[in-house]
């Protein structure tokens, strides 16, 4: 939490129910208007896609264009075990988290051979490879048709009263619960020797081999939870849009998720989430010139790697510092 | 069986010449690798703005065909100047290896989108003059086919001679192959940095304009040949120009045969599994001349 300095005055657990209150009031202060509750949703799954890429590129110094895969596998694997195996929606996400972080283990066989623009291009291929396969396996995806009608996640009982996920402000604090959860593991994880680990990979791999670092495995575990967390936002995605079709998961999608990484702030836990958040809200209010999302992720990564090197994070910071003068 | 042998000199002729476009458009990216160890996602939407300049010169201006290659070659080095100095030089500065290819990827979603918003997404009718079909027996081909192999065999053949002969080919080389020591020997590298990228873009201008009468001409047909043109610089080995040539014509012909046989919506899936079974197998390419970094 050192990135703001803030909050470093306050216990965490009491950070987390803050977070939780704002969680819970969002949708009620939005509750006017049923199309920015969606995007609430799209935000939370965007933050876990966001955070997830940034385990692998900003926190490993994996180069990885091929994100929107994982997301892809999530989402596939998740519909097709409740349509045609007829999992309930709990089991067929979960599963198909574990999936996508299989293949994510199995991209970093190529990762840990591969380096810099080898490794962006390899997993770009692998993005388009997964890509195509979703568009030409017919008999199980549809193909470019997609697959239509998904049903919202089966409903719990907590404490006697059943909770349906059917509208989009349940589905946002299901979402948004698991986003949270996921934020506590992750900067757990990356507090830990662990993230020590991979950080020294991510700045000099000869000098953590010597200091007896198993960088090989130390990417594939990068990548697995990394491609884990992103199939789990995956799992959400097609219920939440109700119909699945293979474009949602095109290689310029890896694009934007990367544009998120680096537009708020690569290598920390905060810069993610205000990239997910700026870069998904800018092009909704931008929508009135006409569906600029892509061009809106397009400057928005150009100008941020060319003027402000640390992202929106680190410019405030900067900012601050001035301001303050603060040590 | 003649009817066999006529599909494989018909298609070998149609892989050739996707091959030569694929390869025009992958010697630029070999060529800014070689010289500074990186990527310009964006030269796939030089390839389509060329295409659409050469469109727009023949349209509005009422100019020939031919000379709108030329138009195209403008204008794609104009837009290698221009990225060269908006994105490439100002971060060498700052050394960093990734940044330089993720500001290109940005600039590239720019220039599709900032396409797309111009131009729209229905496909533009590119018509070349050069359209009568040459027929021997059962093999036809059209002259714009023809155009392209000339064109594109005697762009890279005097790309070729250049950095074989002359004094600028042979200080690129040299920058290649050991930039520090080059600059120790008074070449002045950011001049030929900015000269590589800017002849690798006019390539792609080219390569566009070439392009158009044979696909469609909208403001993806860059990306879908950019995509192979990665798989074929590495398959071909990085900065390596025979590499890429051999690569190149290797790819048109896997696609022209994916085509027939498998049909032509499996040519991604094709191409990339053999880029990514390549990278496994001998991810130093096909020719592996200079030590890698990246592997």
């Amino acid at each position: 939490m050192s990135e703001l300095r803030l909050l470093k005055k306050i216990p965490t657990w009491v950070q987390y129910l803050l977070v939780a209150g704002v969680i819970w009031v969002l949708p009620i202060l939005l509750s006017g208007s049923a199309y920015w509750k969606g995007i609430l949703v799209v935000i939370a799954m965007n933050i876990m896609l966001a955070m997830s890429l940034n385990l692998i590129l900003g926190y490993t110094g994996q180069l990885n264009l091929g994100h929107s895969a994982f997301f892809g596998v999530g989402a596939y694997a998740t519909t097709l075990l409740i349509k045609k195996a007829g999992f309930t929606f709990w089991v067929a996400a979960l599963s198909g988290s574990f999936l996508a972080g299989a293949v994510g283990i199995f991209l970093a066989f190529f990762a840990t051979r591969l380096k810099g623009h080898y490794l962006a291009i390899a997993s770009m291929a692998f993005a388009i490879i997964l890509h195509q396969i979703l568009l030409n396996w017919d008999s199980m995806t549809s193909g470019p048709l997609g697959i239509y009608g998904i049903p919202a996640p089966t409903p719990i009982h907590l404490l006697g009263t059943e909770i349906k996920f059917n509208n989009n402000v349940n589905l946002f604090y299901l979402v948004a619960t698991v986003t949270m959860i996921t934020y506590i593991i992750l900067g757990n994880l990356l507090r830990s020797p662990i993230g020590d680990t991979l950080r020294a990979i991510r700045d000099d791999e000869v000098s953590a081999a010597s200091l007896g670092i198993n960088a090989k495995l130390w990417k594939i575990f990068a990548f697995g939870i990394g491609a884990f967390i992103a199939g789990l936002a995956g799992s959400f995605y097609p219920s939440f849009v109700g119909t699945l079709v293979p474009d949602a998961f095109a290689v310029v999608e890896s694009f934007t998720y990367l544009a998120m990484v680096i537009v708020g702030g690569m290598g920390t836990m905060f810069g993610p989430i205000i990239g997910a958040v700026v870069l998904t809200i800018l092009p909704e209010l931008l929508r009135s010139l006409g569906d600029a999302r892509l061009l809106v992720y397009g400057i928005s990564l150009t100008l941020v790697v060319l003027f402000m090197p640390g992202g929106i994070l680190q410019a405030f910071q900067t900012i601050r510092d001035k301001l303050f003068k603060s040590h | 069986m003649p009817d066999i042998l006529n599909l494989t000199i018909q298609q070998t002729i149609n892989g050739v010449v996707m091959g030569c476009l694929y390869v025009m458009v992958a010697l630029g990216l070999t060529l800014i690798y070689g010289v500074m160890n990186q990527i310009n996602f964006a030269h796939a939407d030089f390839v389509t703005l060329g295409g659409f300049a050469a469109y727009f010169f023949v349209q509005w201006v009422g100019g020939a065909y031919l000379l709108s290659i030329v138009v195209a070659l403008f204008a794609g080095a104009l837009l290698g100047y221009l990225i060269n100095l908006t994105i490439f030089a100002p971060l060498r500065e700052r050394g960093d290896e990734l940044r330089p290819l993720i500001a290109t990827i940005g600039v590239s979603i720019l220039l599709e989108n900032g396409s797309l918003l111009a131009f729209g997404p229905v496909p533009y009718q590119f018509n070349s003059p050069y359209d009568e079909t040459i027929r021997f027996g059962k093999i036809f081909f059209t002259s714009q086919s023809l155009l392209v192999v000339i064109v594109a065999s005697s762009t890279i053949a005097g790309l070729y001679l250049f950095m074989k002969y002359t004094f600028t080919g042979k200080a690129l080389r040299a920058i290649s192959q050991d930039r520090e020591t080059a600059g120790l020997m008074g070449i002045n590298q950011k001049f030929l940095i900015m000269l590589t990228i800017v002849i690798a873009s006019a390539m792609a201008g080219m390569a566009g304009a070439m392009l158009g009468p044979i696909l469609v001409l909208t403001p993806f047909a860059g990306a879908s040949v950019i995509v192979k043109s990665f798989a074929i610089v590495i398959i071909g080995g990085f900065g390596n120009m025979a590499g890429t040539i051999i690569a190149g014509l290797l790819v048109g012909l896997i696609e022209a045969f994916t085509t027939q046989y498998l049909g032509s919506g499996v040519i991604d899936l094709v191409v990339f599994a053999l880029l990514l079974v390549m990278l496994l197998v001998k991810p130093t390419g096909l020719v592996a001349e200079k030590k890698e970094e990246n592997v």
